[in-house]
């Protein structure tokens, strides 16, 4: 029963949306506004699944002394002070809390991806080699969008520009829409196999 | 000499990745320090978004939403398309509103309003000329795009100021997508496909999207069938926009081919402000990069060949 | 004054962070976990002010929707996904978001896929759009692995990669740009408002 009855809510509301997904009638309406104002209501429970998590995972680290379990005092001693100084003063422009999110979160996680810029030049230097036809194809391709996206190849040459257009417009398109096909049909057969009961790995557990 | 060839290029393949870094380094700082005027080409997907955007100026009946859907790792690329828009619609008198559904959003919409208001010098107000509808909890992204298909006040019931959404006066005349006609959505993520799957196929919404590099060459396919109206990708698609708006947008004037196609607008031009350049600016530093990498990859490939050449003489 | 002591704070854990590229450190380590905490910490109050106040709080207390309580009740039951014998009660929060997945099948097919083919087929008026036809197809025909790719049915499937390999070579140039973005953006922020060497 601990799986049946969950199961049951799945098929039975997922049946009601294909069908108000079809049907203007006002009580479809009035089905759609109830389950909306019910996801509002379930909505906020769900932060405290990430705090639990991060709660558990960095005291667990601490009692057990792994390897740089100082750092989870700082982790946790993050979430904490952000999310006391958030309550006690507010969360508007020009409060505490902003200042935290402005001067430590948004700069930190500015910094996290721009490290990519470097992986990508050391990998440009020492990985992407062109040992096969198919290989060299993808680097000619690459070289003439890279200069196609900047003032600096028009400058060179209009066909470049050009070339890059057409190189977008056919070949990647035809690749990303035979991709982007069988992903929507993936989709698809994912959904109407929730749908179903068929998938039922979201449930977790036994 | 060519033992001595070979040991050169088998030493630069060998080469510490942090001399590779300090020049990827300077290849950025370099033009940023010594700006440079350089064209910036116009293509399709962002004309066509900025035509869409300009049909809407002095139109009360009409509006544009704007989707804050990423966080401030991707500002560099999104930041400068999302303050280009909304000058545009401070210019050009259409109405505007923005949304967010990452908690990390919600303070870069402030942040792209202040920047576009201050900076340009607009008189616009909250509430009239355009609504911030705030951080909305990602749980209900599906439920408030499909609700606002029937009624955005009851979708949205209160802005980012704990207004009721019903009873502002930019609200007079907008009901739903009918009129909230175009929907733009600002994200590294594939949400636009999201957009695009419930707000068009329901709705009948035109959807544009504003999308970092990364995910641009995914959309193309949306391009070609009309289910994305346009497209601003990266920071080339930023640049591009920011120099339609210095154009037409900022000197009250209709979109021309022929206007764009004369009209050449320099960088290092002081009446421009930094924050309406920037991703012009930065565009600059990403011509050198890009020269940059393909050099990498040139030489990474020569002394791959070269090395493998000597193997094959040992060898054989 | 307090404007420079924020830069000096937000510039300093930016070295912190690209202090990673020398090698790994305590600096880098100290950025790292003070940026999860944060991160965490920020979204709590945000969560609570925008949703918690309007959608669970007003209606209940002061607009007197009782029935409310019944979804407030099924969203505490999300605490029990990390309890070995209770995770069960879990279920019903997630089940019920679960549920629009019955709008996803009907309007993925039609967005995702439909569109998409008649697109790909519709109108066949140009040598591009044919070239794209081909190309969809021979992709498709590629992906088919439950035939062997032998004789007339490996060649144009072979045509297939072909169209793949410039996709994927216009996919990794526009990775490369967007990537060179991300740094530009760091190095204008520590050159123009730190540093006040770019205006």
């Amino acid at each position: 029963m601990k799986r049946q009855i969950p199961l049951i809510i799945v098929i039975g509301l997922g049946l009601l949306f294909v069908i108000h997904t079809f049907v203007p009638h006002k009580i479809s309406e009035d089905f759609y506004e109830w389950w909306q104002t019910w996801s509002k209501a379930i909505s906020p429970f769900m932060v405290l699944l990430g705090i639990m998590s991060l709660f558990m995972v960095h005291s667990t680290k601490i009692k057990r002394k792994t390897a740089n379990w100082q750092y989870s005092f700082v982790t946790l001693g993050g979430l904490l002070i952000t999310a006391f100084v958030g309550f006690m003063w507010g969360t508007r422009e020009g409060t505490p809390y902003m200042w935290l999110f402005k001067n430590i979160q948004m700069p930190m996680s500015a910094t996290m991806f721009s490290l990519l810029a470097f992986y990508i030049a050391s990998a440009a230097y020492k990985a992407f080699r062109a040992r096969s036809v198919e290989a060299t194809v993808l680097l000619v391709a690459a070289v003439i969008v890279m200069l196609g996206q900047v003032p600096l190849g028009a400058q060179i040459s209009h066909w470049i520009p050009d070339t890059s257009k057409w190189i977008l417009n056919v070949p990647n398109l035809a690749s990303k829409r035979a991709i982007g096909l069988g992903v929507g049909l993936g989709i698809t057969a994912t959904s109407l196999k929730i749908l179903l009961g068929i998938e039922r790995k979201y449930l977790g557990g036994d | 000499m060519s033992n001595n060839n070979t040991r050169f290029w088998d030493r630069m393949q060998n080469l510490d990745r942090r001399y590779i870094y300090i020049v990827v380094a300077l290849a950025i700082i370099i033009p940023l320090l010594i700006p440079f005027n350089s064209k910036t080409y116009i293509t399709e997907p962002v004309e066509n978004l900025y035509k869409k955007v300009d049909s809407f100026t002095d139109r009360e009946d009409r509006a544009i939403l704007m989707c804050f859907m990423h966080d401030a790792s991707t500002m560099p690329e999104l930041f400068p398309m999302e303050v280009s828009i909304l000058r545009h619609c401070f210019e050009r008198n259409i109405k505007v509103f923005t949304i967010c559904f990452l908690p990390t959003a919600a303070p870069l919409i402030d942040y792209a309003i202040n920047t576009a208001k201050e900076v340009g010098g607009f008189d616009v107000k909250s509430g009239i000329d355009y609504c911030n509808f705030g951080y909305k909890p990602y749980a209900l992204f599906l439920p408030i795009l499909l609700g606002m298909g029937e009624d955005i006040a009851e979708a949205v019931e209160t802005d980012s100021e704990g207004r009721k959404v019903e009873n502002l006066e930019i609200m007079k005349d907008l009901k739903n997508y009918n009129e909230l006609n175009l929907v733009i959505d600002f994200s590294a993520s594939a949400s636009v496909q999201t957009w695009i799957t419930y707000a068009r196929v329901k709705f009948g919404a035109n959807i544009g999207a504003g999308i970092t590099a990364v995910m641009a060459a995914e959309n193309y396919p949306f391009l070609q069938t009309g289910q994305l109206v346009g497209m601003l990708g990266g920071l080339k698609g930023a640049a591009e926009y920011e120099k339609l708006v210095d154009i037409f947008a900022s000197n009250n004037v209709v979109f021309s081919k022929e206007i764009v196609k004369e009209t050449w607008i320099p960088i290092t031009d002081k009446q421009i402000p930094y924050q309406f350049k920037i991703a012009r600016i930065g565009m600059n530093a990403q011509s050198v990069a890009h020269i940059m990498i393909i050099v990498f990859i040139i030489l990474g490939n020569i002394g791959y060949f070269v090395s493998r050449k000597s193997k094959n003489k040992e060898l054989g | 004054m307090f404007g420079t002591i924020s830069n000096i704070v937000a510039a300093f854990l930016t070295l912190c962070i690209f202090s990673f590229l020398y090698k790994d450190n305590p600096f880098y380590k100290f950025a790292e976990s003070l940026l999860v905490g944060v991160s965490m910490g920020y979204a709590i109050p945000l969560v609570y002010e925008n949703a918690f106040i309007p959608y669970v709080y007003r209606p209940i207390f002061l607009q007197n929707k009782f029935l409310i309580i019944i979804p407030t009740l099924m969203g505490v039951l999300y605490i029990f996904r990390f309890s070995k014998n209770l995770s069960w009660l879990s279920r019903y929060p997630i089940v019920f978001g679960m549920a629009i997945v019955g709008m996803f099948v009907p309007m993925s097919l039609n967005a995702r896929v439909l569109v998409q083919m008649r697109s790909t087929m519709l109108p066949l008026d140009n040598i591009n759009t044919i070239l794209i036809f081909i190309g969809v197809v021979t992709i498709l025909m590629y992906f088919f692995f439950s035939k062997e790719h032998k004789g007339t049915y490996g060649k144009i499937s072979n045509v297939g990669i072909w169209y793949m390999m410039v996709g994927f070579g216009a996919s990794f140039g526009y990775t490369v740009m967007a990537r060179i973005s991300l740094l530009i953006g760091r190095i204008q922020f520590l050159l123009g408002e730190c540093l006040g060497l770019i205006k």
